[in-house]
């Protein structure tokens, strides 16, 4: 891997997201993700080298850093920031065609429910996979999942709950996915969410953390 | 000792920044540099925006069943379930309870994620659960020290969601508790709104007791209060 890539990486790794960014102390006017990015590509090298070689990486070590409980929430958000803004860089190639995203991950936290933190974690870790994440908020009902489905076929769906109340929800959404769309792999998750209750309510995955979730899709890509 | 309204001053939750890093999981020894300064800027902003409010009615008609494990208050019987039913069965009377944060910081949060500012967003989130928290602990103080006043002791609070008992309870909470209660509605989903408030119960008598610590009988061993607070024992 070419020198600009390590650092892009090690950028993303530690949350490093720009020059200007005091954070971490140890890369202070250092360049930043943002920076590094544009360098990459201004030298040559490809967007899809960028993202398999530095940005995926980098984020499955933070997710496997946040499952071991080595780092916490804000440090995996800084990763998530950094990650962000080298993505600036990459997505013109995303919408001309010339980079491939993995596939399509629909996400909300279902109806009745307001709860968006753990949610948006598992967002932005499965966006940091490589995969082009269309998040529906919350309080997400049935109908919303299913007309965002038929805009984006084939994508793999996330439910998210927070309360036992709003579990009832996705069950029912569940069913109605399932209904219309048997092949769709759904995962699930949340604080109540369990593996057993995954299974009864019919859908095919549950983590209780966003790396499980980036490693299950990353199964079904390969 | 029947019912009572608090509106606190933010300043007298004293809430720190320290406080906040350790609702974020650091320890002692971690570099939390760039979360500190964040920390201290958003507690400033939430002392102006935060509406700090307590309320709780104490019910003498209550009675227990050991068998169903409900508690039965006015004619409303909860399914406190057993680890809760343990702890206040032997309560004459009881308080039921709600605290508020108030709506600002809530939308503040949803805001910043909005925005794509995720840290500050959950920075923000976690002050308002420190605040209304801190709001309850203060509004236990005054509950603990008016039973003093009549020579009877409290229980720790007990929140519906929390240690076995169906969040689902809090509408039958609702419907004991005065309309507009703290300005705190409630969804159909059981969700409060404004979403930084809390509810529950506390149990009154001359043989209850409270814990210091009691998450160790909760069946949550996820909840980020229980790691934070097996980490400082």
């Amino acid at each position: 891997m070419s020198d600009i890539l390590e650092k892009l990486a090690l950028c993303v790794e530690f949350g490093k997201i720009n020059k200007i960014s005091p954070y971490p102390p140890n890369m202070k006017d250092q360049d930043g993700a943002d920076e590094l990015a544009r360098k990459a590509l201004e030298s040559g090298i490809k967007p899809d080298e960028i993202l398999e070689n530095a940005l995926i990486p980098a984020m499955a070590i933070v997710g496997g850093k946040f499952s071991r409980k080595e780092i916490y929430v804000p440090q995996m958000l800084m990763a998530a920031k950094a990650m962000n803004s080298a993505m600036v860089h990459i997505k013109p190639f995303f919408q001309s065609g010339e980079t491939k995203r993995k596939g399509k991950f629909i996400i909300g936290t279902v109806s009745g429910d307001l709860h968006d933190i753990g949610k948006n974690l598992v967002a932005m870790m499965i966006e940091g996979g490589g995969w082009e994440v269309i998040d529906l908020g919350v309080d997400v009902g049935t109908e919303k999942f299913l007309k965002a489905i038929d805009e984006h076929p084939g994508s793999v769906i996330g439910l998210s709950a927070l309360l036992t109340t709003t579990m009832e929800n996705m069950k029912k959404t569940v069913a109605a996915i399932r209904e219309k769309h048997s092949d769709l792999k759904i995962l699930v998750g949340g604080a109540p969410v369990t593996m057993d209750y995954c299974q009864k309510i019919g859908a095919d995955f549950y983590s209780p953390d966003p790396q499980g979730a980036v490693n299950y899709l990353k199964q079904l890509a390969s | 000792m029947r019912a009572m309204t608090y509106q606190f001053d933010f300043k007298d939750l004293k809430i720190t920044v320290s406080q906040i890093e350790n609702v974020l999981g650091y320890t002692e020894g971690d570099d939390r540099t760039f979360v500190m300064d964040l920390i201290d800027e958003l507690l400033i902003e939430s002392q102006k925006i935060c509406s700090v409010k307590a309320q709780y009615s104490v019910f003498n008609d209550v009675s227990f069943d050991k068998n169903s494990r409900s508690v039965n208050i006015e004619g409303i019987s909860f399914d406190i379930k057993k680890i809760v039913f343990g702890q206040i069965k032997k309560s004459d009377s009881a308080a039921l309870f709600l605290c508020t944060a108030g709506d600002e910081i809530g939308i503040r949060s949803r805001k910043a994620m909005q925005d794509r500012d995720f840290l500050k967003g959950y920075i923000y989130d976690v002050i308002g659960s420190e605040v209304v928290e801190s709001a309850a602990d203060l509004m236990q103080d005054k509950l603990e020290q008016a039973a003093a006043s009549e020579g009877l002791k409290i229980t720790n609070r007990y929140s519906p969601g929390y240690c076995g008992w169906d969040v689902a309870e809090q509408h039958k909470l609702f419907q004991l508790i005065p309309d507009n209660f703290c300005e705190i509605r409630l969804t159909e989903s059981a969700l409060m709104s404004p979403e930084k408030s809390i509810s529950g119960i506390i149990g009154i008598g001359r043989e209850v007791r409270s814990n210091s610590y009691t998450c160790r009988i909760c069946d949550m061993k996820d909840c980020i209060y229980r790691k934070v607070k097996e980490k400082n024992l």
